[in-house]
């Protein structure tokens, strides 16, 4: 049935393009080590807000331009001319670790110190904004996915539960999700994300806040699972199960579940923007992922400085650019995904 | 089609709008008050008006509730004390008070009140305002923070009236920042709060909501008086028509008819209002003004460098051996054997590129700092203390000398074989201390040592800091400037913001007990002489020792309109102390 | 129907009790307090610390806290703001105007410009007008709603066009009233674009779905059977149909009047309630926290059952559910 999906999504070119796209970014932050030139921590104070280094073509390699500092107080930097040094590539750089576990020092390419390659410019302190947009994609790309699990496997199991099981079960775990659902989530999520975070040290503020933003989510899916589950329940092939013994366990998980799991897919890939778009909002505020790791909302409030608008380092708001990109991959290919499922399906609004 | 509505809105709103006044309002000229105080100014014309803004908001217009800067420098505007304090010249001057006498006792201060001043309502202003504000001030159903500054070891001064203009107060031991304190003091109508103070609802009195219904009850003897308030917009200030100084020619200060005040989100927002030509007088950081100054010529302002800032930068270690109820120390033993030996906090200190910190994070605008006080506390500031220039050499050699040794593996170890590894916490809302963390880490990184950074809510570093203890190392940033009176919470070993080791039962060490004795004399004499000696001292034992290893202070710089006259800019604190004095030959923003 | 609303009110209470419990119970988690900035000054005594703590309460458990506040909720005292020492209510009511209008504003922008595309697009379904829109959609959908607000005011910083934060100029109260309207609807139009375009797009897809439902159902084949224009048809007779479920909108609309804001206002520095609210939070002022909470929870709540009501009114086949 999977294959069957697959395929009838990749014939329509909003999914193709989507999921290419998707595929594509999810590869930049899996390998985001191996792709970037450097480490996300590493500050040239010599070498601040440093606009996009220009590739040039020279001497049949291609070459990094050269800018010597101009003006320090403005940070404007001057193209030096014929001057360059050719890219290295696939060679030995910062060592790292490939998922937090291979070690390795290779990288696609670098160029020889001390001149720097920034692809997407510089920030205030030197970093290479190309390193810490790729670095920071593998944040918040995953705090979607795992969030997105977290909610359905919790959605699942409390609405299944309730719809199938009935009475206080369901009682309960209805008023529990009306509760969530009345929360103002931003003020909870305010409150929560003020209470939590000095008991998880900085970089584990990631998983905090995958927490919260699902621990506030789940409840719209499991009402919706209730409701499935609650009209499944009296479709013949369960009654005939009920009749033939199964127990109810296997009745749940085996006939009832798996038949909501295409609502579910649609489900999740259209609420991971809303998970995407969540942790922007959380570290553009300063409430979310800290330095010195990295992620797009962090760096995009970073970008708030008035100074960046004025002296036009527009490189900086590239990570606007990255969620952009990956928010409207997600909804084409949840609504794709969706009318590959059933063209007639709709979801309830937002 | 109410629909349509915002679309109109948008088109019309895409007009500009010719702005034109409701009304012109003339102001009230009063006769000058006997005491009237002649400014020493160039006289100028009357009329115009001054706009700046403040980031964030007023929480009260109550000077014995406000706790921060931007209420209290409202309250500066309309409230006048007995002295006040000159800016540039950092002296004291006859304020609602035209003298005052010491008595040979050194804690007997007669002041003579200015004759025929009055509220901004008409009612004369006497010695019964005086002593009124004064038990206010020290009721106990009131807390506030003036009550303790007019406090020495906790007796409260002692004030009586002698006659209608002469008040005559009383310190129970020498207080040296007598005068600076009671300059601090705005004097608060009786009159109009006698029955708040009564009833017991003095601190709700002159609250925000109050401002903005009857503004023109929070009666001023300043130079302004409250006009209007829109939280969240603006602050409108008049011209007080009682106010008490003139010009040569006998014109009625202020010259400005209106003081506006834009009230914004943060300093972004107020640095982008006077970038932009909206507001006439703007503090800037130093990463700033190189873009500014490029709208200088098409907004006709110029940017001006002020020389350091009062602010200091530093690092400093846990040094507290105490440890928590569970018995566990605050610091590792081993790491506290690091932290209290000089010789590795100095080696940190030759470690740090201040040079670079200053180029990379300050745009080349500051300067390192070596101790307590910056170049801008002039009255106070000792140029002579030890300095620790960039040489990782020395530090490699004072670490070793210190027992620590390099491995191959390019790691500092101690004596016993640690890795020399240390966590450093601050604070997340400040980006320019966030960038020097990381370059701190670069630095330390060079001599073997592991830095690794904790950025915190200042909430919860703060609660580390003063209540728990369980850390490492900190960076934070403190104010300096004005009397060394203010620095003792800081200085001496029992203090709260002794933050090394606070709140010290006896002092840990030698030189922190001479530091302490030190603090003490200088604040039992009024000699100026004598307790500069004494405060050089206290900044030459800070900078041999280094508790705080002090990084870089930015300079201050402030923009500000061709078009006013007058302007005589301070070293310190607000660029416009002297709003009464300004005047424009422009009256057109 | 009466007694459903009357059910529905009466659930408020329960989870009014609940929310604020909840939310006061996280804050007293959260380290530092309201006078955490106070004791990191360098000059401020100790005694007087803990005098303030003492006046403010906060030297007793966070439930006697709670406890007390909640026996004044019962006097209808919903406490002092500790910045400004005033009644909360009087904080809430003096911003909260200028908050509505924002919302009404861009729900109105969301409107006017989602009803006419949503028609013209699903009119021809797949036609031009319906890529470029569905296109536009999908990209509005995708912008953070800060990263716009940044983007605006970088735009009125550079261009001088609009003015930048606030809500009246500085002349304002020397103005005339039709120029102190105008001057009003110029500081709005950005936060209005701002804060609309995500709902100009949310509408936008659900009124196109609508529509095209609309389209197939029989009424519309005789409509046009009897030879009516198509334009007669598509304004008068499925317009009118199709915006029946939107109408369930108007009360989430609501339910965000107050909340939906809080960010732009906080970047592109608009005088709302949701910069106080977010002050608040960050500063611990303790009784403006849970003030806004309770004020943002009952229309939450309310504006859910106004979206039910809408619905069943627009919709017989709905009943009033038990």
């Amino acid at each position: 049935m999977a294959a069957d999906l697959l395929r009838t999504l990749l014939r329509r070119p909003a999914g193709l393009i989507s999921a290419t796209l998707l595929c594509l970014l999810y590869g930049m932050a899996l390998f985001a080590p191996f792709l970037s030139p450097t480490i996300p921590s590493a500050q040239n104070l010599q070498r601040t807000y440093h606009p996009p280094t220009a590739l040039v073509w020279q001497k049949g390699h291609l070459c990094v331009q050269l800018y010597k500092l101009i003006d320090p107080s403005t940070a404007s930097y001057q193209a030096l001319p014929g001057q360059a040094t050719p890219l290295s590539w696939f060679s030995r750089g910062t060592p790292y670790k490939l998922f937090g576990l291979i070690p390795g020092d290779r990288h696609l390419f670098t160029v020889s110190t001390p001149d720097p390659v920034y692809l997407l410019g510089s920030d205030a302190t030197g970093r290479d904004v190309f390193t810490r947009l790729l670095y920071g994609a593998g944040i918040s790309l995953s705090i979607g996915l795992i969030g997105v699990a977290l909610t359905s496997f919790l959605g699942l199991t409390i609405g299944g539960l309730a719809g199938y099981l009935g009475g206080w079960t369901d009682t309960l775990a209805m008023r529990l999700t009306e509760f969530l659902m009345a929360v103002p989530g931003l003020y909870l999520l305010l409150a929560l994300r003020a209470a939590l975070s000095s008991r998880f040290p900085s970089d584990a503020t990631f998983l905090l806040i995958v927490v919260i933003l699902s621990a506030l989510g789940w409840a719209g899916t499991a009402r919706v699972v209730r409701g499935l589950v609650l009209s499944l329940r009296e479709r013949p092939f369960i009654l005939a199960s009920n009749i033939l013994g199964q127990r109810p366990w296997t009745i749940l998980f085996r006939h009832l579940l798996p038949n909501t799991f295409s609502y579910l897919i649609v489900a999740a890939t259209l609420s991971v923007p809303g998970y995407i778009l969540g942790e922007a909002a959380l570290s553009f505020l300063g409430l979310g992922i800290q330095e010195p790791a990295s992620s797009w909302g962090l760096m995009l409030g970073q970008a708030q400085d008035i100074k960046i608008f004025m002296l036009n380092f527009w490189w900086l708001l590239t990570p606007g650019v990255a969620i952009i990109l990956t928010v409207i991959a997600f909804n084409l290919l949840g609504d794709a995904l969706r009318d590959a499922v059933d063209p007639r399906f709709r979801l309830p609004g937002k | 089609m109410p629909g349509c509505v915002p679309l109109l809105l948008c088109l019309i709103g895409l007009v500009p709008i010719a702005c034109t006044p409701k009304n012109k309002e003339t102001r009230m000229d009063h006769p000058l008050p006997a005491g009237i105080d002649t400014a020493r100014t160039e006289p100028g014309r009357r009329g115009g008006v001054f706009i700046d803004s403040t980031p964030g908001e007023p929480s009260t217009f109550n000077p014995l509730v406000s706790e921060d800067a931007t209420s209290s420098g409202f309250i500066g505007l309309f409230l006048d004390s007995l002295v006040r304090n000159n800016a540039v010249t950092q002296e004291v001057e006859p304020g609602l008070a035209t003298r005052w006498d010491i008595a040979p006792d050194n804690k007997t201060f007669t002041f003579h009140l200015r004759p025929g001043v009055l509220w901004s309502d008409g009612h004369p202003f006497s010695a019964d305002d005086v002593v009124f504000t004064f038990q206010a001030i020290y009721d106990s159903r009131y807390p506030n923070r003036a009550a303790f500054d007019l406090s020495v070891d906790g007796k409260k001064f002692t004030i009586e009236k002698i006659d209608d203009l002469t008040v005559r107060l009383t310190t129970p031991e020498i207080y040296a920042p007598f005068l600076e304190t009671v300059g601090g003091v705005g004097l608060l109508p009786k009159h109009e709060l006698e029955s708040a103070f009564r009833d017991g609802s003095l601190l709700k009195a002159w609250n925000v909501s109050v401002a903005q219904k009857e503004p023109h009850r929070l009666l001023a003897t300043g130079a302004f008086r409250l006009r209007s308030y829109q939280p969240a917009e603006r602050i409108v200030f008049e011209a007080n028509p009682h106010y008490w100084r003139a010009d040569a020619q006998g014109v009625r200060l202020p010259y400005v008819d209106y003081l506006v005040t834009k009230l914004v989100k943060d300093a972004n927002a107020s640095t982008l209002a006077f970038a932009t030509g909206q507001t006439d007088a703007e503090g800037l950081s130093p990463d700033n003004v190189a873009w500014i100054d490029r709208y200088a010529s098409r907004y006709g302002f110029s940017v001006f460098n002020r020389g350091p800032s009062p602010n200091t930068g530093f690092i400093w270690f846990n040094q507290n051996p105490g440890h928590d109820s569970s018995g566990k120390p605050f610091v590792p033993p081993h790491k506290l054997a690091w932290f209290t030996d000089r010789r590795f906090r100095q080696a940190i200190s030759h470690g740090i590129d201040r040079d670079g910190l200053v180029r990379g994070v300050l745009f080349g605008r500051g300067q390192p700092l070596w101790g307590p006080e910056t170049p801008a506390n002039k009255k106070w500031y000792n140029p002579n203390v030890t300095q620790y220039p960039y040489n990782p050499a020395r530090s490699r050699a004072l670490l070793a000398e210190a027992g620590f040794t390099i491995g191959s593996d390019q790691k500092l170890r101690d004596r016993a074989g640690n890795v020399v590894e240390f966590t450093l916490n601050t604070n997340q809302e400040n980006q320019l201390r966030a960038n020097m963390a990381t370059a701190f880490k670069e630095n330390m990184r060079d001599l073997g040592i592991t830095v690794n950074l904790s950025f915190l809510d200042f909430g919860t570093l703060v609660g580390k800091i003063q209540d728990s203890y369980d850390y490492e190392a900190g960076m934070l940033g403190l104010t300096g400037g004005g009397d060394p009176a203010g620095g003792i919470s800081v200085f001496s070993s029992k203090g709260r913001l002794h933050q090394w080791y606070p709140n010290q039962k006896t002092p840990a060490t030698p030189w922190e007990a001479r530091i302490d004795q030190l603090m003490s004399d200088q604040l039992h004499t009024l000699d100026y002489p004598t307790r500069k000696k004494y405060f050089d001292e206290v900044q030459k034992i800070m900078s041999d020792e280094t508790p705080y290893i002090y990084l870089v202070t930015a300079n201050a710089y402030v923009g500000l309109k061709d078009r006013w006259k007058n302007i005589r800019i301070p070293p310190l604190g607000s660029l416009v102390w002297n709003l009464d004095e300004l005047w424009t030959p422009l009256l057109t923003p | 129907m009466t007694f459903f609303i009357l059910r529905r009110l009466a659930a408020l209470l329960p989870m009014l009790l609940a929310v604020t419990l909840l939310v006061f119970a996280l804050m007293s988690l959260a380290p530092g307090d309201f006078l955490t900035p106070v004791k990191a000054q360098r000059d401020i005594n100790p005694a007087l610390i803990a005098e303030l703590q003492k006046s403010f309460g906060l030297d007793r458990p966070w439930y006697e806290q709670y406890a007390l506040w909640l026996g004044n909720v019962l006097h209808l005292d919903f406490g002092y703001s500790w910045t400004y020492k005033v009644p909360v209510a009087q904080l809430i009511a003096q911003r909260a105007p200028a908050t509505i209008l924002l919302s009404l504003t861009s729900l109105l922008l969301a409107w006017i410009l989602a009803i006419p595309l949503a028609v013209l697009a699903a009119a021809r379904p797949g036609g031009w007008i319906d890529r470029l829109t569905s296109a536009a959609a999908y990209l509005a959908l995708a912008i953070p709603e800060f990263f716009l607000a940044l983007l605006a005011v970088w735009m009125a910083a550079r261009t001088g066009w609009f003015p930048i934060g606030g809500l009246t100029s500085l002349d304002h109260d020397f103005l005339s009233p039709s120029s102190q309207f105008l001057d009003i609807a110029y500081h709005l139009i950005l936060p209005t674009l701002v804060l609309g375009l995500g709902g100009v797009a949310g509408t936008l897809r659900v009124l196109r779905a609508n529509v095209l439902d609309v389209l197939q159902a029989e009424y519309i084949t005789a409509a046009r059977a009897k030879g009516l224009t198509e334009r007669v048809v598509l304004f008068r007779h499925v317009l009118r149909n199709a915006l029946n479920p939107l109408l369930s909108t108007i009360g989430y609309a609501f339910a965000g009047l107050l909340s939906g804001s809080l960010l732009v206002e906080n970047v592109m520095n608009y005088p709302g309630l949701g910069r106080l609210v977010y002050e608040a939070f960050i500063r611990e002022d303790q009784f403006v926290v849970l003030g806004s909470v309770v004020v943002g929870c009952s229309l939450l709540i309310v504006g859910n059952l106004i979206s039910d009501l809408a619905l069943a009114w627009s919709d017989p086949r709905v009943r009033y559910g038990r």
